[in-house]
């Protein structure tokens, strides 16, 4: 099973590509990122603490969801879309945005 | 089908910069009951979490984003007082001072308008899968907003 990946992870692995993850159909989420923790431990241990979250067909998911082959599965690395850290700002510790 | 399309202009994910006159103007244009109308502007600045920064990227998940983005808009039209919402966003390679992204709340009155827009940008932050990459004199850096 193909899976993408975006933001940093990219970086983690050697060619940068997307993963291709050993599958069987029935299985669960938490099956694929066993198999991910076995193969790209660095990943691994991102989805393990929950940094890094996974998307079936474009939802975000929990670890009990069953996969099936034509799914399109991702992995999401926290998201900074827009300009600037409002949280970080409303405590004073941004340069602005 | 002209209706669709309209809709899928106030909801984009795109490369290329915008013109803030042109969206303005497809806001004020849904609705002659617009009084009022609030904006946020994010751009490109150079310098963040106390290095310099030179330039920035930013990727997306082609399709959830625009989905996101679509789900922010209609969320915001129902759980406002407003009459129309534009959300943009760029990707790929941004100069410094360059425009990122747009949110644009028209609305009968200010007060609604103001509190959608900051919804709306902080929703995008939240939900939104866009990551961005900042050029420093370290090197190439992801930027963790929400880790």
């Amino acid at each position: 099973m193909k899976v993408k990946l975006f933001g940093m992870l990219k970086t983690m692995i050697p060619d940068g590509k997307d993963l291709e993850v050993a599958f069987s159909e029935g299985d669960q989420v938490k099956d694929l990122v066993h198999t991910i923790r076995r193969e790209y431990p660095q990943v691994g241990e991102l989805l393990e603490k929950k940094k890094v979250l996974v998307s079936v067909n474009q939802e975000i998911v929990h670890w009990d969801t069953v996969l099936n082959t034509a799914d399109e599965v991702a992995l999401l690395p926290p998201f900074a879309g827009g300009s600037g850290d409002v949280e970080a700002q409303q405590k004073g510790q941004s340069d602005g945005c | 089908m002209a209706v669709e399309l309209e809709e899928s202009m106030l909801v984009r994910v795109q490369l290329e910069n915008f013109s803030i006159d042109e969206e303005l103007h497809r806001v004020r244009s849904r609705s002659r009951r617009i009084g009022g109308v609030a904006m946020f502007l994010g751009t490109a600045r150079d310098r963040s979490k106390g290095r310099d920064v030179s330039s920035m990227s930013f990727d997306h998940y082609e399709g959830m984003a625009q989905k996101k983005l679509k789900e922010i808009r209609e969320q915001a039209l129902r759980d406002f007082a407003i009459i129309e919402a534009l959300v943009l966003h760029r990707y790929g390679p941004i100069e410094i001072g360059e425009n990122i992204v747009l949110i644009i709340v028209g609305a009968e009155h200010r007060a609604d308008a103001f509190k959608a827009c900051q919804w709306c940008i902080d929703e995008l932050k939240k939900i939104t899968p866009i990551w961005k990459m900042e050029t420093t004199p370290e090197g190439e850096v992801w930027v963790e907003e929400h880790p």
